[in-house]
């Protein structure tokens, strides 16, 4: 391979300046002895120069304000859904705390304090436990379900 | 040279500030955002795809789909490459959706099994100086549509959009050595183009 065939397959990217400092040097050097690769040079230097001075298409005003207003418009839905969020989390907490906290007073006021410190659990209380368990574990999954399904649909949208 | 570089400084504070904004859902950051690329994103997704209707389409979908994507943004990040990737891979799928055009690397092109010294410029060749008028940047406009996807997007990003090679690396997904394949083929072929279209002619 001749020193200008090596050379030559550097000369588009020596145009669009994507060549390291070596090998610019190697080619600027190359170049000052070289009319031929000089030549072949300039031309795709006109050519970058044609491409960065392309007449630059603009959207039209009304376009931009329909992609403003539509981009809005899905920002305001995601904020929306973000604060629905927290307020469904702060929920689910509220409602834990009312169970674990409301049964004890419950027992504290319809059996008095003997029956709250005594260690023999009645069995109402197990069914208590099961059933409340049981209902917290389906809304889980159906949530899970739901969450899984809304991000589907918002990613095929 | 200092005052350039001093506001592309201030460029850059002001575009993370508007960035940082619209993560926590300031609106009035996304108008600012959407004045400041408009005129660039459009442009780029226009060469993409080169029908302005679908331009049009594509540059709202993008534009919702930073809205939707903005918090998980990483603002360590060049945006200017997160933006025009969103837009590319919209694009990318309108293109596979619409024609069959194809997405990936063309064959290297050699007519007739042309060696190097055939593709040297001849003594005949015209000289390539000349001011580019209006009328010579529409015949580029015109070869440059002719190019295969992947040379048309590389040429955008380098020449119009003046990324950084490894910016567009990560706009394409590709390799560096990919982006520079891709910059020379793309520059070859348009000038084999120009040649073809306009021979023996000052093309630019």
């Amino acid at each position: 391979m001749s020193n200008c065939d090596q050379i030559r397959d550097l000369l588009a990217l020596a145009a669009s300046g994507a060549l390291d400092a070596k090998s610019e040097e190697r080619v600027a050097a190359h170049v000052r002895t070289c009319s031929v690769c000089a030549a072949e040079l300039d031309s795709f230097q006109l050519l970058a120069r044609g491409l960065r001075r392309l007449p630059t298409p603009q959207p039209s005003a009304m376009l931009v304000e329909r992609a403003r207003a539509r981009a809005e418009l899905s920002m305001a839905e995601e904020t929306e859904q973000r604060s629905n969020r927290k307020v469904l989390i702060l929920l689910i907490g509220f409602a834990w705390t009312l169970v674990v906290v409301s049964w004890p007073i419950v027992r504290l006021l319809s059996g008095g304090i003997e029956t709250w410190v005594s260690t023999r659990l009645p069995q109402s209380w197990y069914a208590f436990a099961g059933f409340t368990g049981l209902g917290w574990l389906a809304a889980g999954a159906a949530a899970i379900v739901l969450a899984w399904h809304n991000r589907r649909e918002r990613e095929t949208t | 040279m200092i005052a350039a570089a001093t506001f592309a400084g201030e460029a850059r504070v002001g575009l993370e500030a508007e960035v940082s904004q619209l993560r926590r859902g300031d609106l009035d950051a996304l108008s600012v955002l959407l004045a400041r690329y408009q005129n660039r994103l459009y442009r780029y997704l226009l060469r993409l795809v080169r029908d302005s209707a679908d331009a049009d389409d594509l540059f709202q979908a993008t534009w919702i789909r930073v809205a939707e994507q903005i918090r998980k943004y990483d603002p360590s990040r060049n945006f200017d490459a997160w933006l025009f990737t969103l837009a590319r891979h919209l694009a990318i799928d309108h293109l596979r959706r619409r024609r069959p055009e194809s997405l990936d690397e063309p064959p290297a092109h050699d007519p007739q099994g042309a060696t190097p010294a055939d593709r040297l410029p001849s003594a005949e060749r015209p000289a390539l100086e000349g001011i580019i008028d209006r009328e010579k940047g529409s015949r580029l406009t015109e070869c440059v549509v002719e190019l295969p996807v992947i040379y048309r997007e590389v040429l955008s990003l380098r020449f119009e959009e003046e990324m950084k090679l490894e910016d567009i690396a990560v706009v394409l997904d590709a390799p560096l050595s990919t982006v520079k394949t891709r910059l020379r083929r793309g520059l070859e072929s348009l000038r084999q183009n120009l040649e073809a279209r306009y021979p023996g002619e000052r093309w630019l």
